[in-house]
């Protein structure tokens, strides 16, 4: 069967100029066919998203749209339609990544869209989601309505299965036509979630589009660019870059950048019955698609004094790879990938010929690396892939001063400690910079709503449209039953 | 280890544990028989593993809980072979491992008890007799029968099987008791939960970690786990031990 990724409402498939991608991971090939719009297409999509949008989906209440996009996850959880059963056979082809973890992580992810979490996505944003329907009264005075993009512009990047589901979805709570560029590592999963919304609302089918152009395609970009009233872009930050010096001036470009997330481990929890599981979470963590995501742990911050120290932790979480191993493979890695390993764990060996107790843990030819170190080292990203660095340090508290230099590149913090640490860290941590603070074993799986990189996801979507208190009072004036 | 010129049968070998096994004796240089019932395809992808690690097989099909089918197993690879040296009775009666939807003791027909009986005793108790006469001209041979670690902590009450497997026990330390004079070996392996195979595959994830987290080794086992104490006790390695049964279970059972 030929696969095809990509979602084009109102084109026939035979104008489109499709373009073929391989992926052959570990010896079994597959092919995917993307669609490469013509500028003239791009236009014309772009056009009609933004028609629908406006007719249709501004008029629609954010608990029906809410309701469409649960039902369209209930069938990418049910393990008996025919999309979930593409999907936990194709994505493991395509990514590379071990088929149990990515059936699981399908689940886990997809079930933070059900209703009752989309409902607290919005009112996470939103004190009266109702002002995304109609004017709401504001505390102020007068009245508001928030109103999302007529065409929101997603330029999505990296291999992690689903992940642009979360902006995708996001535009459409907030009633934006969307127009999304699939990355060539993993073009399918968006693509299918829009021919599933069309399937169940066809209308709503309208609103949304997925296209897909290879990585550097000014043209292409600058086509979409071009039409976009908000665009959000995911990337390195080159890319970024690019894109928002490309973005016109009158449009808005909300960027997210690769970032450093790590682990903190206090001394309270490395007691002898606790410091296994915590390091059976810590690998979970690491091993989650093989760390490709903002939220990875690179490094963790161990707490000497505690029953168990951080060398052995560091050996607990070396084992816990290895036994993860067996469970959910490593997925091969590009020259590319495996070089980058091999020149992480070179400097680390480097590092350890000088530091008595620093140590390298696996074997060159193991599928996971754990450098441990007491040294002072800086915030550094580990050779990705499962690699990670064990860093023992004196007490937790002296962990954000060290980490307050790299503000920009913080993201996630995987946190086990004592009720009081946690608060007094959480303080610290935000102060320079970090913006998600989780249990370790959480940290690859944000809940529903959270703050990608601090920002609001909804809320930085919309615009307000208000009604002053001065226009309400002066119109009284021109009532008919004025007396 | 060198399996060269010895002839393995392993029933119910198209998939799972029986797979793995039959592919671990190929890849010492065995020649492998590989018994299905139903998936002609699976097993035709074992033998051609199996081919391709180095030992030789062929698959026959015959279902074990019919004495008729396993008697013509056995003929037809004595046919062809002209003799059996180790037999694997891997094979059991399907049984889907599903702790949240099992049956309560209370839901349990006795018929329940006899289809497992069947599938674990009854073609096991088959094979050995319609095998034996070729294992006594020569004196020799080595028969490995699976069970379960269940057996010893029945983690979960699987009634119906579990029992079934603990009669295997049984029935494989009064046969070892007859043939040691013969020069046969009968001995047990008991693995603990195999994931991933067709009857794992509805174990849940929570169920899963509550096991790793008791096991010393801190995983579940793959079938690849469980070829290395089944050729062990094939091979001469093991030449002195009879009637034992082998936990391999990361060290959830110690026996």
């Amino acid at each position: 069967m030929a696969l095809r990724a990509g979602y084009l409402p109102g084109i026939n498939a035979n104008d489109v100029e499709w373009q073929t991608l391989t992926y052959d991971r570990d010896g079994q090939a597959i092919e995917v066919s993307v669609p490469l719009l013509s500028d003239e297409q791009m236009k014309g999509l772009s056009g009609r998203i933004k028609e629908a949008s406006r007719q249709h989906l501004k008029s629609m209440a954010v608990s029906d749209i809410t309701a469409t996009i649960d039902a369209t996850i209930a069938r990418l959880l049910d393990r008996n339609d025919t999309y979930r059963q593409q999907a936990e056979e194709y994505l493991p082809l395509i990514t590379g990544y071990d088929a149990e973890m990515v059936r699981l992580g399908l689940t886990g992810y997809l079930k933070t869209f059900r209703q009752s979490e989309l409902r607290r996505f919005v009112a996470e944003d939103f004190v009266n989601p109702k002002i995304l329907d109609e004017f709401q009264p504001l505390p102020k005075g007068g009245y508001g309505r928030a109103y999302g993009p007529d065409l929101l512009a997603h330029i999505w990047a990296g291999n992690v299965p689903g992940l642009p589901l979360w902006s995708l979805i996001s535009g459409l709570l907030v009633k934006a036509g969307n127009i999304g560029k699939v990355p060539s590592t993993e073009p399918l999963m968006a693509s299918w979630f829009a021919h599933i919304i069309a399937e169940i609302d066809p209308k709503l089918g309208q609103c949304l589009a997925v296209v897909w152009w290879k990585g550097g395609d000014v043209d292409r970009e600058q086509a979409l660019l071009n039409q976009a009233d908000l665009v959000m872009a995911y990337g390195n930050n080159d890319t970024l870059h690019q894109i928002r010096d490309r973005t016109p001036i009158t449009t808005r470009c909300l960027t997210y950048s690769h970032k450093v997330s790590f682990g903190m481990v206090s001394k309270a929890a490395l007691d002898t019955g606790k410091a296994w599981e915590v390091a059976h979470q810590a690998a979970y963590d690491i091993v989650r698609y093989d760390q490709q995501g903002c939220y990875s742990p690179h490094l963790f911050f161990v707490e000497q004094g505690g029953a168990v120290t951080p060398q052995e932790f560091a050996q607990y979480i070396a084992n816990e790879l290895d036994c993860f191993e067996e469970k959910f493979p490593r997925r091969s890695l590009t020259i590319e990938e495996a070089s980058g390993v091999a020149a992480w764990r070179q400097s680390e060996e480097m590092k350890s010929f000088f530091a008595e107790n620093n140590a390298v843990m696996g074997d060159a030819n193991d599928a996971w690396s754990v450098a441990y170190s007491e040294a002072e080292e800086d915030l550094a990203p580990s050779g990705l892939n499962r690699t990670a660095k064990v860093i023992s340090v004196k007490q937790l508290d002296d962990v954000p001063a060290r980490i307050a230099p790299y503000k920009a590149f913080l993201q996630t913090v995987g946190i086990a400690a004592a009720p009081e640490e946690l608060q007094r860290l959480a303080g610290m941590l935000g102060a320079v910079g970090v913006t998600r603070i989780s249990a370790l074993e959480h940290m690859t799986a944000p809940e529903a709503g959270w703050h990608h990189d601090g920002r609001f996801n909804l809320l930085d979507l919309v615009t307000m449209t208000e009604v002053e208190r001065s226009a309400e009072t002066a119109a009284e004036a021109f009532s008919d039953y004025v007396d | 280890m060198n399996f060269d010129g010895k002839i393995v049968l392993v029933t119910g070998s198209s998939r799972g544990i029986g797979a793995a096994i039959a592919k671990a004796f190929a890849g010492e240089g065995a020649t492998v028989i590989v018994n299905y019932v139903q998936n002609v395809d699976a097993a035709d992808e074992v033998v051609a593993a199996c081919k391709e690690a180095g030992g030789d097989a062929t698959a026959i099909q015959a279902d074990v809980t019919s004495g008729e089918q396993i008697q013509a197993l056995v003929d037809q690879t004595l046919m062809d072979f002209a003799k059996i040296d180790i037999v694997v009775n891997n094979a059991f009666k399907p049984y889907t491992f599903d702790p949240d939807n099992r049956k309560q003791f209370w839901d349990l027909e006795w018929q329940d008890y006899q289809d497992q009986l069947d599938g674990a005793l009854f073609s096991t108790y088959t094979m050995c007799q319609a095998v034996l006469p070729a294992l006594k001209k020569r004196t020799q041979g080595s028969i490995i029968n699976m069970a379960s670690d269940l057996v010893a902590r029945p983690t979960i009450p699987y009634h119906d099987y579990t029992t079934a497997k603990s009669a295997l026990i049984g029935f494989s330390r009064n046969l070892a008791m007859e043939l040691g004079p013969l020069g046969i070996r009968v001995n047990c392996v008991a693995p603990g939960l195999v994931y991933p195979t067709d009857a794992s595959r509805k174990t849940k994830e929570r169920v899963k970690e509550m096991i790793v987290a008791q096991t010393p080794m801190r995983r579940i086992a793959s079938p690849e786990d469980i070829t290395g104490p089944v050729m062990f006790l094939a091979s001469d390695w093991s030449r002195f031990m009879t009637g034992q049964t082998l936990y391999v279970d990361g060290g959830l059972v110690m026996k």
